[in-house]
């Protein structure tokens, strides 16, 4: 009897258990609004000693460390910007989602998936503090510190076997620490290649999951499970070193590398217009690739010919083979005055097809606007032989992502290429003059930089190379800022700013070195020298 | 019995089990937006609240200026400059050179950058202010700071000498830009900026002009004429209230709001002035007035010789686009042979006018505008002017808008029909056809007017380039990716005509 009891009991208990629940899910959970409020916030003057105390834990980190940086005009910029970028994201996150919805619902046999709400919240992400750090590479590295604690509401949804259920996502709470890096830098707009990101530290991640209403994340022990597996995840995924890659520009092609070299012949020229009163005219060439600095070149000026040959041969560096084009201008050479232009025309860099010499034979013409109407008049056609040779495919992508190169085929096995960039110099000042070059010497070959004239930091980044038989492990280098006067005089010709002997038995160890040297026999000055030791195996 | 003791436990430990949750569930979500609230709070601090916090252990090396510091930016430009003064080098030569075609002073014939580098020092941003000063649109102002090392060398043709090069040294720049940003509900959620150089703390630019080779004494006037261009490009078009409008992000959005426009027309009736300098050896000065808002729009009276209280009796209408900020400008010039001579200069803040109501003002000349450059406190005499302002409604507003496209168009004629070379040219068109040279605001100012041909006189031709001007809006160039700005402002212009001179 007793233990007939003891089993109905357990029935009733069981029962009793489940219609203890449906009553209290009533009683407690069901009523209560699923809306999101705002939360109250009160200026900080009128908290107390003991909400003070509260906050403590939080207080930002450019507060408490002074090697970080105070961005509370981003904080605000955010802040103004929020119900906009709130409203954006939405849009943007239901537009995506729909979709995605739409094509998994069949296979779960659920009728529909909707977004009740979504909203961001009124609580923009905040920045505790901006760190950068400042290295020799061709980077810029940054670390805000981000805390968003927000209160976003997300609600679901879903109808299934004629049920509606609900699920909404509450006071989602991020705080992670992630490092920036811009690299490489490039000299076009805007101004670095690529983003990468990771996070220093797992992420802290808090929400509220409520099913029916009921809050699932606060089931002890299951909160801090998820919380887990999601750290878990995303350290996975974005922890140091790893990292998130977003490309912004084609590396190759905004370093403004040269990817080939265009062969250019200028063969002649036939039915000039005369310029001059007497005789014809003494036509010569001048071309020019776009979108580079480097200098036009010029053929030879051939005297009273209206139909002159050349013949001349030249050879362009391209750096983009699809924007850039060859200008050429044939022009009136004078003894004295301007030079007359006779008439010009521009070749498209594309139209050439790689590796294959191409005749072709320009009209002349006055200008390059095509609905200039004064522009029908015949100045004569000019020939040229243009053949286009890229580099090698791998030649210059390979050097970006890795500066290690290999060194070249016929380097000795033992032996190796030392490679010296001289970069750039700081502070160096000279008595009388500071036009600075840098020389360097190793093993009795001596190499000269470009000179810069009237600074105390000059910029070189020239690179030289040294083919070696055996790891210079006991060698050193010899690099020394001289100056040279500008004037032609015998007063102060030359001057040492500053010099330093760097042993290279580090470089050979580690590959690759680049670091800031104090120059000796200078004030405050420092050079920064690249070295890199590239061995064949 | 056994059952009902059984459920009625098992109801009570079901209710006790949700009650527990439920608690659980206001304890979880309370401390998350307490958390959140400490957060929001803390996310900008001013100095009391930092006190407050601190207490005693007050961190000395935290201050906070008006403009909030920028160290991590500074460093991070420094490091970034030599790329981007490589990339920004080719965008400023294709950009600035119409420009300076479009402002050059007639005395010159041709501006152009033989040479351009930005050399090695980064501009300094000493700091950052964030204010919303209307709903839907954020104020940032950067105070920028730069003293460069540039090197820039313009290839100068002047009237009747061969091309100078002339190399612009030691540049400064001290302003502080404001940038307003206009929020749009599409990402990226900023649907135009609007740059422009505060007109308070006024910006200064400093340079010493070297000519290479040579003596800028060769041509008489040539650094002046050179000042002049930068002063009307600067402050016609950047300094506040001018500004430029970047539409960003490639959606149709109407910027016209942003946009400068008239709002309203300023009746000057020059009527005589008193006392003038006599700057002649020979008889008495030869007077006239040049009268203007903007420095592009200059409007002249004529010449009455030999008389120190000349009258004139003169009556000019000029566009007002900023009533708070714009003032209107005369200056009293001598007319002579070679260059002519400022007697005096006068400034009338259009914010102490009221509209509709005719004026009569007498005002004091001064020597220059810059209090700081005012050396003697000798009197120059006064200028007597009548003045009313007009305030436009919706549809004179169109009008005016309307009657700039049509003048614009004829204008655009001209200028390929080679009648007329510039902006300033056509200001002093009578002068350039003639080619008299050298002449800073040259003389036949109405006559440059009669050569557009449509007889709308000073002020339709000064109407026609405000909507030149403001018909100049810089697009695509928030394309990041953008490799060379090929879209700079003055190609837009071409493109669209002018047809757009919102």
């Amino acid at each position: 009897m007793g233990f007939f009891s003891t089993i109905l009991g357990f029935c009733g208990f069981g029962v009793g258990v489940s219609t203890g629940l449906v009553i209290g899910y009533y009683l407690f959970i069901y009523f209560q609004p699923s809306d999101v409020k705002d939360p109250v916030i009160r200026p900080l003057v009128e908290h107390d000693s003991q909400s003070l105390q509260q906050l403590l834990p939080e207080i930002p980190l450019w507060v408490k460390n002074p090697d970080y940086d105070r961005i509370d005009w981003l904080n605000k910029f955010l802040e103004l910007m929020w119900p906009y970028l709130d409203k954006a994201i939405c849009k943007t996150a239901k537009n995506i989602a729909k979709p995605i919805i739409a094509e998994q619902i069949p296979k779960y046999k659920i009728e529909s998936v909707e977004f009740e709400e979504l909203t961001l919240g009124s609580l923009p992400p905040t920045f505790q503090g901006m760190k950068v750090f400042v290295t020799e590479e061709k980077e810029l590295i940054m670390e805000p510190s981000l805390k968003w604690a927000g209160n976003p509401n997300v609600t679901l949804g879903v109808k299934a076997f004629g049920l509606k259920a609900t699920v909404q996502a509450v006071d989602l709470q991020i705080f992670a620490q992630p490092r920036i890096t811009l690299k490489p830098l490039v000299p076009s707009f805007p101004c670095f290649a690529k983003i990468f990101v990771s996070l220093m530290e797992k992420p802290h991640v808090d929400f509220g999951l409520k099913l029916f209403g009921a809050d699932l994340m606060s089931i002890p022990g299951l909160y801090m499970f998820v919380q887990e597996l999601i750290k878990d995840q995303v350290a996975n995924m974005y922890l140091w070193p790893k990292t998130l890659e977003v490309e912004i520009l084609d590396p190759t092609k905004a370093m403004m590398r040269p990817v080939g070299i265009v062969h250019v012949k200028v063969l002649r020229a036939m039915k000039l217009r005369k310029k001059d009163l007497l005789g014809g005219s003494d036509p010569y060439v001048k071309l020019k690739i776009t979108e580079s600095k480097a200098p036009s070149k010029k053929t030879t000026v051939k005297h009273k010919n209206l139909n002159p040959e050349w013949n001349e041969e030249f050879s362009i560096v391209v750096k983009d083979p699809e924007s850039q084009a060859l200008e050429f201008i044939v022009y009136d050479w004078e003894q004295v005055g301007k030079h007359d232009k006779m008439g010009m025309n521009v070749v498209p860099l594309k139209e050439l097809t790689p590796n294959e010499p191409k005749v072709m034979t320009l009209d002349l013409l006055k200008n390059l606007n095509q609905n200039d109407a004064q522009d029908d008049k015949f100045r004569g056609q000019l020939v040229v032989e243009l053949t286009y040779k890229p580099f090698k495919e791998g030649d210059t992508s390979k050097d970006l992502d890795n500066p290690l190169q290999k060194a070249p085929e016929g380097t000795p096995p033992s032996g190796g290429v030392l490679v010296v960039i001289v970069h750039e110099a700081q502070d160096v000042e000279g008595k009388h003059h500071t036009n600075p070059y840098v020389r360097i010497i190793f093993n009795g070959e001596e190499r000269k930089t470009k000179h810069v004239k009237k600074n105390r930091d000059p910029r070189w980044d020239e690179e030289f190379t040294f083919v070696l038989e055996e790891p210079p492990l006991k060698e050193k280098l010899h690099v020394e800022v001289l100056s040279t006067s500008t004037r032609i005089g015998l007063l102060h010709p030359k001057e040492t700013l500053g010099y330093v002997n760097i042993s290279l038995a580090d470089v050979v160890n580690n590959k690759r070195i680049n670091e800031k040297y104090h120059l000796i026999d200078s004030k405050n000055g420092k050079i920064q020298i690249e070295l890199q030791w590239r061995t064949s195996s | 019995m056994g059952l009902i003791s059984g459920m009625l436990m098992g109801i009570v430990f079901g209710i006790a089990l949700m009650a527990g949750w439920k608690h659980m569930m206001r304890y979880r979500s309370n401390k998350r937006i307490a958390k959140a609230v400490d957060i929001k709070s803390l996310s900008s601090l001013n100095r009391d609240d930092l006190k407050k916090i601190c207490g005693e252990n007050f961190p000395e090396w935290i201050s906070f200026p008006v403009f909030e510091q920028v160290k991590w930016l500074n460093k991070q430009l420094s490091k970034l400059w030599p790329f981007v003064a490589d990339a920004a080098e080719a965008i400023i030569k294709e950009s600035v050179e119409p420009l300076l075609e479009e402002y050059r002073t007639p005395g010159i014939t041709s501006i152009k950058f033989s040479k351009l580098s930005l050399g090695t020092v980064a501009p300094k941003i000493e700091g950052i202010r964030v204010q919303s000063l209307k709903k839907g649109q954020i104020t940032m102002d950067i105070d920028l700071r730069w003293g460069g090392n540039p090197n820039i060398i313009l290839a100068i043709e002047a009237a009747l000498v061969a091309s100078i090069p002339i190399q612009l040294k030691d540049l400064k720049v001290f302003t502080v830009v404001r940038a307003i940003f206009q929020l749009a509900e599409e990402i990226p959620c900023i649907s135009a900026v609007v740059v422009a150089l505060l007109a308070e703390p006024k910006p200064r630019i400093d340079y010493t002009l070297k000519a290479i080779g040579g003596s800028l004494t060769a041509i008489p006037g040539l650094s002046d004429m050179i000042d002049d261009t930068v002063n009307s490009i600067i402050t016609d078009m950047l300094q506040w209230p001018h500004r430029i409008v970047v539409p960003i992000g490639g959606m149709p959005v109407d910027t016209s709001e942003l946009e400068l426009k008239p709002q309203g027309k300023l009746t000057v009736a020059v009527v005589r002035a008193n006392n003038l300098k006599n700057k002649e050896l020979i008889g008495k000065s030869d007077p006239y007035v040049v009268v203007y808002i903007r420095p592009l729009f200059k409007v002249k009276t004529k010449v009455i010789e030999n008389n120190l209280n000349p009258v004139w009796n003169q009556t000019f209408e000029l566009i007002v686009e900023d009533k708070e900020t714009q003032s209107l400008i005369l200056e009293v010039f001598d007319q002579d042979v070679g260059q002519d001579e400022r007697l005096g200069v006068a400034k009338l803040p259009m914010i102490e006018l009221e509209a509709e109501i005719s004026k009569e003002i007498e005002l004091r000349l001064l020597p220059s505008l810059d209090m700081l450059k005012i050396k003697d406190k000798k009197d120059r005499g006064t200028l007597t002017i009548q003045v009313l302002y007009h305030e436009f409604n919706k549809e004179e507003q169109l009008a005016a808008l309307e009657e700039e496209k049509r003048i614009l168009e004829e204008r655009k004629k001209l200028k390929e029909a080679g009648v007329i070379g510039s902006t300033m040219d056509a200001l002093d068109g009578a002068a350039s056809l003639v080619g008299s040279g050298v002449g800073l605001v040259g003389s036949g100012l109405g006559a440059g007017a009669g050569i557009v041909g449509s007889g709308l006189g000073a002020f339709g031709s000064g109407l026609s380039k405000a909507g030149k001007f403001m018909g100049r809006t810089i697009t695509g160039q928030s394309n990041a990716s953008k490799r060379s700005g090929s879209s700079t402002p003055v190609n837009s212009v071409q493109e669209n005509g002018g047809a757009k001179p919102l």
